[in-house]
């Protein structure tokens, strides 16, 4: 209150007004019915950033960041309205925008504009503010996810467009409902934890639960909470995010699913492989065994087509027996349950390959030299297997001098690289692959016998172990195969 | 000694040129117990016995109850010992392994040889038949010739002569 009149003359009371006016914190300037201004206090001045000289004389619309704001707000003063809480928006000195909320009304000496009366309030820091938070919100409600806010007792406080699509339930039918509406029956147990634990400041993330949507649906949902504070550190409530994973609890399981079928197939080739070796192997036993009693005791019977005739029989059972075995030796190199565990020596492998070969080595003349080989993580049979099919075709496809085979080992880190080299018919360039492949072979039985398996169980059996197989040939010179397996650590 | 559950036929051995009669009751008699579904592999085997002067009885159980049927009656001294038990491995109703851990297990006759015949080559076969007490674990051959030279092998496990 200024004190009463009478204590100061009217010229004291008018500068105290004026540096009132002057120094108030809220803009105010008088500006006359073209717009120029013809007044502002410091406030307006220090808001905008303008010396009175740059302010003072020119019309209030350069100010403006919108004109059509100005015009409009100049006409409702011209046309007497009074404004209130009217939101513009101010160019500053340095090009920065004020928003500010105008209160105006004109001052009229006997009907006549004089000029407005107008207090602006900067509300430059509210704007921005909101419009965070609108860009918050917005976000919020573009997300996929459920966002839910609920307080310290789980009633739901915010609902956003991503949980009414998951859930089902409109804002209006969920906030104000206790969080366990969403629990799937079983789970419901699980929020009072949840909420102590909020209580306790703590985070969960990613917390794998079942929820349920307003039709009864049973949701696999990821869920992140944590607690939201008030500006003194006290937790208020929660913001819970919740992800509907059950697609990809789907998928997941389908993967599981597709696992347990290759195990069983895995399984059932294992069945075969055991079949392959016996059940399968009987009926053949039988027809060779009762093909060749025939012939011994009925031979002479027969005639000599008889005895070709049976000799085509058993001939053929015993390829399938061959073709049986290899098979079955081919199924367990690649389903072999177990890796190896434990170093073997590969010398020892090759000595027992040799030896299996016995007989062939020694009709064929061979002569088998090598270098000092290394310890390999392998299972001991399966490399003697790779030896025994390496040695033994070089033994088979070679040339008209007896075969001189050469088996060495190098390191060639990470691995190490064991050749197989012959002086044998070699391998035409453009088979060198196909040559791995089952069943596949270049000669006819008569001209070498075989049952096309022994690369193919060499390359399983390799790749098996990490390492990979090769053949580099030139046709009438001899072929070298190449393997490799990786080198453990020392 | 014409006790025998069904699935069980008994068999006379005549060596090559020795009359049957004398055979069965004669001094060099033997009884082998043959576990064998198949009857090919069985006549096969009968014939290889013969041909390497088995003289005496044998007796094939063509599935694995009748086989254990059968040593119950050697337990309850219903049926004599066998000088030799040969087993498959692939049998119907009880498998060539339960046949071998009983026979092992007969209070009476368990330390008579049995041999394991069957048709597989899988290495945990031959480390089974081991490990339950098979005196040798042989594999079925495929060629005649072999498959008639088994006869030898039994001969040298009962001893290099048949008793």
């Amino acid at each position: 209150m200024p004190p009463p009149a009478g204590m100061v003359t009217p010229e004291e009371r008018y500068r105290e007004l004026q540096d009132f006016i002057e120094n108030a914190a809220v803009a105010m300037h008088w500006v006359s019915e073209d717009g120029t201004i013809l007044w502002a206090n410091k406030a307006e001045l220090e808001l905008l950033g303008y010396s009175r000289e740059e302010y003072f004389g020119h019309n209030i619309m350069e100010f403006h960041a919108d004109r059509p704001v100005i015009l409009d707000l100049l006409n409702r003063l011209k046309r007497g309205e009074e404004v209130h809480g009217y939101e513009a928006r101010l160019r500053c000195r340095d090009g920065s925008i004020q928003y500010v909320s105008i209160n105006s009304s004109v001052y009229r000496e006997d009907g006549r504009f004089i000029h407005t009366r107008c207090v602006s309030l900067n509300i430059t820091e509210e704007k921005k503010a909101a419009e965070v938070h609108h860009r918050l919100s917005a976000i919020v409600e573009s997300s996929d996810d459920a966002i839910i806010s609920k307080d310290l007792n789980g009633i739901i406080q915010t609902w956003n467009a991503g949980a009414q699509r998951i859930f089902g339930y409109t804002t209006e039918e969920i906030v104000g409902k206790h969080i366990s509406t969403l629990a799937a029956p079983d789970r419901v147990d699980e929020i009072p934890n949840i909420l102590e634990r909020l209580v306790r400041g703590e985070r969960i993330d990613h917390y794998e639960t079942k929820r349920k949507t307003k039709d009864g649906k049973i949701l696999t949902v990821s869920l992140t909470v944590s607690p939201i504070r008030d500006e003194s550190g006290r937790i208020i409530g929660a913001s819970k995010v919740a992800r509907d994973i059950t697609e990809r609890g789907l998928q997941e399981q389908a993967l599981r699913d597709a696992n347990a079928a290759l195990t069983r197939s895995n399984a059932d080739l294992h069945q075969f492989a055991y079949s392959a070796s016996h059940d399968l192997q009987e009926p053949l036993r039988m027809v060779v065994a009762y093909s060749e009693l025939l012939q011994k005791e009925f031979g002479t019977q027969l005639g000599p087509s008889g005895a070709e005739y049976i000799g085509y029989t058993v001939q053929g059972a015993l390829r399938m027996e061959q073709l049986l075995r290899d098979l079955r030796t081919y199924t367990l190199a690649s389903t072999s349950a177990r890796d190896a565990t434990a170093d073997i020596d590969a010398s020892v492998s090759l000595d027992n390959a040799i030896k299996s070969l016995a007989a062939a080595i020694k009709d064929s003349k061979a002569c088998v030299t090598r270098t000092d080989l290394p310890c390999v993580r392998m299972h001991e049979f399966q490399l003697e297997q790779v030896f025994q099919n390496l040695i033994g075709n070089s033994i088979r496809y070679r040339g008209s001098d007896p075969p001189h085979i050469h088996v060495a080992a190098a390191r060639q880190d990470p691995d190490w690289l064991f050749s197989v080299q012959d002086n044998g018919i070699g391998i035409d360039p453009q088979y060198k692959e196909q040559v791995f492949e089952l069943f596949k072979r270049l000669h006819s039985i008569a001209e070498y016998p075989g049952s096309g398996m022994g690369l193919a169980i060499c390359q399983r059996i390799v790749e098996r172990a990490g390492g990979k197989i090769w053949v580099e040939s030139e046709p009438g010179r001899g072929s070298t195969f190449y393997f490799t397996i990786p080198r453990t650590a020392v | 000694m014409n006790l025998s559950p069904d699935g069980v036929r008994r068999f006379t051995l005549q060596s090559r040129g020795q009359p049957s009669s004398e055979a069965a009751s004669g001094q060099n008699a033997v009884s082998i117990f043959l576990v064998e579904d198949n009857p090919a592999d069985a006549g096969l085997l009968r014939k290889s016995l013969e041909q390497h002067d088995f003289e005496g009885e044998l007796v094939i159980a063509t599935d694995g109850e009748s086989a254990i049927q059968f040593i119950d009656l050697m337990d309850s001294q219903q049926v004599e010992c066998p000088h030799l038990v040969i087993i498959d491995l692939n049998l119907p109703k009880r498998s060539g392994r339960e046949v071998l851990v009983r026979m092992r297990r007969s209070a009476r006759c368990g330390k008579v040889p049995i041999v394991i015949l069957s048709s597989s080559d899988v290495q945990q076969d031959k480390a089974d038949a081991a490990r339950l007490g098979a005196t040798q674990y042989l594999r079925k051959p495929s060629r005649l010739d072999e498959f008639l030279d088994l006869g030898r092998i039994f001969k040298d496990i009962l001893g290099g002569s048949p008793r």
